[in-house]
């Protein structure tokens, strides 16, 4: 099962790259089509990030003293200033590792 | 200019950006073996999809038990953003054989794009275009393949203290901030991290496809609203 899926993606995957390339696609794309492809990226990877956080737990919401959830917002600061991806995952990490390992809210 | 020389222009312009690619390409090889891959489906998997992010996502989605459906969809909706990359550079590739095509497709993600596409635009008449795309292609396989045999070796040999998943997250961070450059793209954000946050709460197993799905429908329905420029 996990091997067909492994292969099953990189097929899907290496198709999205080659079809526009293989130039089968013979007419122009609609523009509503590729205005929403522009937004797929931020689309799925919003909800991966949110999870990632683990604001909801056994279906209640953990925030006050998510570690994650603090650390996250400061890497979006980071992020927003600098827009430099290695400055944004060192500050956040750091962030993150001392909070958590001197569990500053305990 | 000869074929070699564009080649390697490809290659050292491509190399500079393996800062980032191969520590995200030791942490995939790390979560793979921690999720319960064996080493050769974790190595295989960075050959076979050889895109980041959706292996990453892979990963997350199988260990929280996610159908095959469902991991697949995810595979190829994070991925469909090459589908763009690709049509543009049907006008500086389309006169290769078939196999330049099917090779050069295959080495198409993001960092290889984003270096070669700025050569294309800058020479469009240039000889040998194709050499530069495939030095940045196969710099970034070969990282990305060492990195990841970097990471299976490590395997769960790290400290408990080092919470390194966490990167994960804080790399997608620093992916999507700056494509946040419009009010439809704050929306999509803010309408897929909501739609995420009740899924989840309501233990919805698709909650990734319905977020995304409601994120993409309010980017479109919001997109009037963006500046024309």
């Amino acid at each position: 099962m996990i091997w067909s899926t492994i292969i099953l993606c990189g097929l899907i995957t290496f198709l999205i790259r080659f079809i526009p390339l293989s130039g089968m696609l013979s007419r122009e794309l609609s523009p509503l089509l590729k205005n929403s492809f522009k937004y797929i990226p931020l689309a799925v990877l919003t909800p991966i990030i949110v999870n990632d956080l683990s604001i909801i737990q056994n279906n209640n919401f953990y925030l006050l003293d998510n570690y994650k959830l603090y650390a996250a917002i400061i890497a979006t600061v980071v992020a927003i200033i600098s827009s430099n991806i290695l400055a944004t995952i060192i500050l956040g990490m750091t962030s993150f590792l001392v909070m958590s390992n001197l569990n500053i809210f305990l | 200019m000869t074929k070699w020389k564009v080649f390697k222009e490809g290659v050292f312009e491509e190399l500079p950006l393996q800062v980032g690619v191969f520590p995200f390409g030791i942490i995939y090889g790390i979560m793979a073996i921690e999720t319960g891959l064996t080493p050769l489906q974790a190595f295989l998997m960075s050959s076979i999809i050889f895109g980041g992010a959706s292996q990453i996502v892979f990963l997350q989605l199988f260990s929280s038990g996610s159908s095959m459906a469902v991991l697949v969809t995810s595979v190829g909706a994070i991925n469909s953003r090459h589908f763009l990359y690709s049509l543009s550079m049907l006008e500086f590739l389309k006169k290769l054989s078939l196999k330049w095509r099917i090779i050069l497709g295959y080495l198409l993600t993001d960092e290889a794009y984003a270096v070669s596409i700025r050569k294309f635009m800058n020479e469009p008449n240039k000889l040998f275009l194709h050499f530069h795309l495939l030095g940045t292609g196969i710099t970034l396989f070969l990282s990305w393949q060492l990195s990841t045999l970097t990471g299976i070796l490590l395997g769960g040999d790290l400290p408990e203290f080092l919470d390194l998943q966490f990167i994960i997250p804080l790399t997608f961070i620093a992916i999507i901030i700056p494509m946040i450059k419009s009010v439809s793209t704050l929306f999509v954000v803010l309408s897929s991290a909501v739609t995420a946050l009740i899924c989840k709460n309501l233990d919805i197993n698709f909650w990734i496809i319905l977020s995304a799905v409601v994120g993409i429908i309010f980017g479109i329905l919001t997109s009037k609203m963006d500046s024309k420029r």
